[in-house]
């Protein structure tokens, strides 16, 4: 575990109680090393978002802990959490999450609206990001202006903008057709590279599989061997 | 497909349930005003005309100069023509009767002859009290009469003595008559004997009924019992016959055959009764008043329309605006529906046997909830004070309109369901756009038109309701309110610009959701409308209530008016000021004729005078100039008050006298008295003989505390015959005078009287002057002698209409008449209303200066008719005036009381509060549903924003701040619409209660306290709605949400 940036071990998660209960996660431990990019792989229902969930804090696992860059994510109170989000894992949904009502720009801004940057650096990062994906021409477009692909690169930039250590996407190029889904994959793999995070991606996609540097394969909420 | 109807239901039965609701309110409230407009409206007509003025459900038939061979015939048949005329209602009738004037054998009168005369009432009793003797029994063999105690008095009369009356002057010689006086009365106040010929005075120098050529002495009347009047072979001068219909359970139907049976009864009259009388007439203001009473109920109803509209207007909005968010969350299932091949008949069968069953569920809750909230609307004021509570009731009307109103709100839901809705962060098409600016101009278009024409309404009384009344204001409000939506996205862009140079996210991301998402603004004209239309309720009432109560004010002229049925008697003001407290004035109100102008028929020009030195506590109206009464009557107020002689209680003055001719000359003296209130009253004296004896002139002193101010002597003689003497009378008085007494001949242009003289030494005026009796009018030979000059021309002030009529300005010399006695006055200042002349062309006078005025002009009769009171002390003054039955009692507080509790109108205000609620209501709904449903197709947003690192609390505030930045402005532009509305339209929509113009004209009025009190009620209940909405939906926003959406 020592000098791991993501450190699960032993997490359940059950939704529901008796009969109906689903057990979306049974013991479920890895590690995942600073700078590398995991795809998460399963089937639909396997328990991929919600792993991706716990680990986001955006759940909490009946048992288990998740540790962060050193900090225990299973431990910290609501306000803990949502720092964590904002300083240090960032997400990137697969249906973008972006806010209808403000621009690409903007969307982008959010991130460095929550640390309160200063606005001239912030404008700066926005700008800075969205050249990096590609998307400088398109600040002022709203999300319903722009192309799936499009849209999944400006939540790619949102989730850059706080220069998080751990970024979560979840089924990333799940909404967008072949071509452009390899394009944002490329682009997770650039940026994993050249801003150093560290990447865990649930994916279905092959291709982003064959990116990954490791593979977690995940099937009724076990990790498969 | 209609099997997915009750499936929905089940599933979404918050929206459907919300629909409902809306559609229960909006048609609750028109069954109410259904029930309003026609059963209490109708209900309020009938106890109008049950709690009318006796006096104004009367009926007078006036007989004149009837053949003594004809009088019982056409008593009998005039009584059962207005009782006829009173159909449907039982009707009870009084008769009064007075003979043609007979020759009263008299003593030396200086050549004057002596009349007397005989009357019939048929309830005696109750008009008169008896001082001696007892009342006059029918068919004595002489038959008995009672009289008059001033009668008795001046004929030295006393019980058991025989008058016989001679023949009728100036008709044909017919038998004489005698009667035997069995009583002395005394009339009773307020009993109806200013209708005697000589007002019940008992006695009257120079009677305008005289058909003598000479100067007659009328005494009377000699009361006989009425059936002996009319059979006894007497003519009539004067029958009249007044018919007291049982209103006290009318029904409106009745009311409106009366009315129309009343104003034929004249026709009816004049031919049954044909030539055997000279002149008829039947005059009764009950028609007026019921026809007032159904142009008031009309503009009522016309008003409670318009507020219905209202709230039918909004309750459209509110259902549009469910409609739309209905349709928003039934976007997926539609785009699946019709992508699996829905038609668009189907889906709209779909959506109009949804609303078709809402519909009817909201028919049978409306139609019970409408009764129920109209009954209680009845139990409380105004209309519960107005005597219109009534049980809960269901009527066809009421049903119509529930079910009419359900059946348009259920088109327009049905309509609306088959649109489809728009996506979050759309932007509207440029048709959409153009669409609605086209509507809004529309709006505004007809708004203006509203609003011009209730401007151009006529001024008159009996405009009844029209379409434009009730439309202008729904028009109104609508249209404002879709200009003020324009107004406020440019004002949430702006407050998006500041709020993005913040740092932080929540105060960035509230005003970008409030400037950007066109769902905040989707309630936008809901809110703004219902608070509009919240606010304009609040102020319409207010300015409604403060017209009333300015009308009352004016109409009253003073805070308490006692107007009197006889000319006040000496001491009156003692038992006024006793009973009221407070300051007290007589008031003189009477038409008069200006120049040669005797205005309208109903707008005869007016005269009210009044003791102006306490203008600020008498005078009331808000027409009253800047600076108060006060300032603007001061320059009318005599610098110095009359003293005259003081008169100790019982004292008698005497008049001695002497001629230098040859012809016997006597004189009438009329004593003019002041009291400490300032009221003037008259003494009669009867004739002195001038025969160098001393002759008191006695029972003029009756109260303490009397000023002898003025003497005129008519001078008596045979007249139209070249003579010319000199007379010399000396008044001996009780005290010494120290006034600086004056003496003229009132009419000096006649010539009749040369050289008047006075000198008054201690108690004694001696007053001489050469007399020509060449000029037959006894008013040629008036000497006057006053303890006070000739005020000059009196200083008025007149009322705007005045001026307008007579050109006058200020500094202008006007001449008026005041009972034929001509008075010159200058105007110094133009008012818009003069007090208790609303509308009238009227000039106000202080009454010392106009009665000096009229005196110095041989005219001590003053035209003194009413008592104002001003700050009465007493809490039951009114009460307690009544008590003393001098007239009758009005105060501004009962008058506005009149005017706004009035059974015709009470509806409105009671509407007004049900359209506050209702709008109150649909505003808060509206806005729950909206944050509602926003909330809930933003979860998966909200669930993100904490995935992003948003705290719950930040979340929250964002949420919280964005419905802030909408919901405020939309109320403020709600409240302004309001205000604006309130200044436009309320003004023009308030009628007088006779259906003209509100004198003084309505002004807006805008209740501040009340007004805040609602918006910030509003604030606080659209902020908790929106609260828990936000802390509801933030609090579920978790992973489940995330993974939901993925």
């Amino acid at each position: 575990m020592t000098g791991a940036l993501l450190a699960v071990r032993q997490v359940n998660r059950t939704f529901g109680s008796g009969a109906a209960a689903v057990h979306a996660l049974r013991d479920v431990s890895f590690d995942v090393e600073p700078g590398t990019m995991v795809a998460l792989v399963g089937r639909s229902g396997s328990g991929k978002t919600t792993l991706l969930n716990v680990i986001g804090g955006l759940d909490r696992p009946d048992s288990g802990t998740v540790m962060v860059d050193g900090l225990e994510v299973t431990g910290l109170d609501e306000d803990g959490l949502s720092r964590l989000r904002r300083d240090k894992v960032s997400y990137v949904f697969q249906t973008f999450g972006l806010i209808p009502v403000l621009s690409a720009a903007e969307n982008v801004g959010v991130p460095l609206r929550l640390a309160r940057a200063e606005p001239r650096e912030r404008e700066r990062r926005v700008r800075l990001l969205l050249d990096l994906v590609g998307l400088g021409d398109h600040a002022e477009q709203r999300p319903g202006e722009l192309s799936g692909g499009q849209q999944q690169r400006v939540a790619i930039a949102r989730a850059l903008a706080a220069s998080p250590r751990l970024l979560v996407a979840d089924e990333p190029t799940g909404q967008l057709d072949a071509e452009t889904g390899l394009a944002v994959m490329g682009l997770l793999r650039g940026v994993v590279e050249s801003e150093g995070v560290t990447a865990v991606v649930a994916t279905h996609d092959p291709v982003m599989m064959a990116l990954a540097d490791r593979v977690i394969r995940i099937g009724d909420g076990r990790v498969e061997p | 497909m209609l099997r997915l109807v009750p499936r929905r239901a089940r599933a979404q039965w918050p929206l459907l349930a919300s629909l409902l609701t809306i559609l229960v309110v909006g048609t609750t409230l028109l069954g109410t005003a259904a029930l309003l407009v026609t059963r209490t409206s109708e209900r309020g007509v009938e106890v109008s005309a049950a709690r009318a003025d006796p006096d104004d459900v009367t009926a007078t038939a006036y007989v004149g100069t009837v053949a003594a061979a004809n009088a019982r015939s056409v008593a009998t048949d005039t009584r059962t023509v207005l009782t006829s005329a009173m159909a449907p209602f039982p009707a009870t009738t009084t008769t009064r009767a007075s003979a043609a004037l007979r020759l009263l054998p008299m003593g030396d009168g200086g050549g004057v002859l002596g009349g007397g005369y005989l009357s019939g009432l048929d309830d005696l009793p109750s008009r008169a009290a008896l001082v001696a003797g007892r009342w006059p029994r029918a068919s004595a063999a002489l038959p008995e009469a009672a009289v008059l105690q001033s009668t008795a008095r001046l004929l030295e009369l006393k019980v058991g003595d025989r008058v016989d009356l001679g023949p009728e002057l100036g008709r044909s010689p017919n038998q004489a008559v005698g009667v035997r006086i069995v009583a002395v009365v005394r009339p009773l106040q307020n009993a109806g004997w200013d209708r005697d010929p000589l007002g019940g005075t008992g006695f009257d120098p120079d009677p305008p009924e005289s058909t003598s050529a000479r100067q007659i002495h009328a005494y009377g009347p000699f009361l006989v019992d009425l059936d002996d009047l009319l059979t006894g072979g007497s003519a009539l001068s004067r029958l009249e016959v007044t018919a007291h219909p049982d209103l006290s359970a009318p029904t409106g139907r009745g009311l409106d055959e009366l009315t129309a049976s009343l104003l034929g009864a004249n026709r009816k009259l004049e031919g049954t009764l044909g030539d055997r009388v000279e002149v008829q007439r039947v005059s009764s203001p009950l028609p007026r008043v019921l026809l007032d009473a159904r142009d008031q109920q009309q503009l009522t109803s016309g008003g409670v329309l318009s507020l219905a509209l209202i709230g039918l207007v909004l309750t459209a909005i509110a259902l549009t605006l469910a409609g739309r968010l209905t349709t928003g969350v039934r976007a997926g299932e539609s785009d699946l529906l019709a992508a699996l091949g829905t038609s668009r008949r189907q889906f709209t069968a779909v959506a109009a046997a949804e609303a078709g069953a809402v519909a009817v569920v909201a028919v049978a809750l409306a139609v019970p909830l409408s009764s129920l909230l109209h009954a209680a609307l009845t139990r409380l004021p105004p209309l519960a004070g107005a005597g219109l509570a009534a049980p809960v009731t269901v009527t066809a009307a009421q049903v119509l309109a529930v079910v009419g109103g359900a059946v348009a709100l259920t088109a327009l839901n049905v309509g609306l369901a088959t649109r489809t809705a728009a996506g979050a962060g759309d932007r509207r098409t440029q048709r959409e756009l153009l669409a609605r600016s086209g509507l809004d101009v529309l709006l505004v278009a007809l708004a203006v038109v509203g609003w011009w024409q209730l401007r151009a309404q006529p001024a008159a009384a009996g405009s009844r309701a029209d379409a434009v009344r009730v439309l202008a204001p729904a028009l109104i409000l609508t249209a404002g309110a879709a200009l003020a939506l324009r107004v406020v996205p440019p004002l949430l862009r702006a407050g998006e610009r500041l709020a993005g140079r913040a740092r932080g996210f929540t105060l960035a991301l509230a005003a970008a959701g409030a400037a950007r998402r066109p769902q905040a603004l989707a309630a936008g004209l809901l809110i703004c409308l219902g608070c509009g239309a919240a606010t304009f309720g609040t102020a319409f009432g207010s300015t409604w209530h403060t017209s009333q109560r300015d009308q009352a004010d004016l109409a009253v002229g003073t805070d308490l008016a006692l107007s009197l049925t006889t000319a006040p008697l000496t001491g009156q003001s003692a038992q006024v000021a006793t009973a009221t407290g407070g300051v007290i004035s007589p008031v003189a109100r009477q038409n008069i004729v200006v120049g040669q102008w005797l205005g309208g028929p109903d707008s005869a020009p007016q005269l009210i005078a009044a003791d102006l030195r306490h203008a600020d506590v008498l005078l009331r109206g808000r027409a009253g100039p800047a600076g108060g009464w006060a300032g603007t009557t001061r320059p009318l107020v005599a610098p110095a008050p009359v003293t005259g002689v003081a008169l100790p209680r019982g004292s008698t003055p005497a008049i001695t006298g002497t001629t230098t001719g040859a012809m016997p000359i006597s004189v009438a003296p009329h004593l003019l008295l002041q009291d400490d209130s300032g009221l003037r009253t008259t003494c009669d004296g009867g004739p002195v003989p001038l025969d160098g004896r001393a002759h008191p002139v006695p029972g003029c002193v009756t109260q303490p505390g009397l000023r002898l101010i003025g003497v005129t002597l008519s001078v008596l003689g045979e007249a139209g015959i070249q003579y010319v003497t000199r007379i010399d009378a000396t008044v001996t008085l009780p005290a010494p005078s120290t006034s600086a007494w004056t003496v003229r001949a009132a009419s000096p242009e006649s010539g009749q009287l040369d050289d008047p003289q006075i000198t008054a030494t201690g108690s004694r005026l001696r007053l001489s002057s050469a007399v020509s009796f060449a000029d037959t009018a006894p008013s040629a030979r008036i000497l006057v002698a006053t303890a006070f000059a000739d005020p000059g021309p009196v200083p008025v002030v007149v009322s705007r209409q005045f001026a307008t009529a007579v050109g006058a300005r200020r500094g202008s010399e006007i001449s008026f008449a005041v009972d034929q006695t001509p008075v010159r006055a200058v105007v110094v200042g133009v008012v818009p209303q003069v007090p208790s002349a609303p509308g009238a062309a009227a000039l106000l006078a202080d009454l010392d200066l106009l009665t000096r005025a009229m005196a110095v002009r041989g005219n001590v009769d003053l035209p003194v008719s009413a008592w104002w009171v001003g700050h009465p002390a007493a809490p039951d003054a009114a009460a307690r005036a009544d008590g003393l039955g001098l007239g009758t009692v009005t105060t501004r507080a009962a008058e506005a009381e009149r005017l706004s509790g009035s059974p015709v109108r009470a509806s409105f205000p009671a509407v007004l509060r049900v359209l506050i609620v209702a709008a109150v209501v649909l505003l808060l709904g509206g806005v729950l549903l909206q944050v509602t449903c926003d909330m809930q197709a933003r979860a998966v947003e909200v669930a993100r924003l904490r995935g992003l690192g948003v705290s719950r609390r930040g979340i929250r505030a964002a949420l919280l701040g964005e419905q802030a930045a909408v919901v405020l402005p939309l109320l403020a532009a709600g409240a302004g619409v309001g205000a604006l509305a309130t200044h436009l339209v309320a003004p023009l929509l308030i009628r007088s209660d006779t259906g003209a113009t509100a004198v003084p004209a309505a002004v807006a009025h805008w209740p501040w306290a009340s007004e805040i009190l609602l918006l910030v009620a509003l604030v606080a209940a659209c902020g908790l709605a929106a609260g828990a909405a936000v802390l509801v939906q933030v609090s579920r926003a978790d992973a489940a949400h995330l993974r939901v959406a993925s």
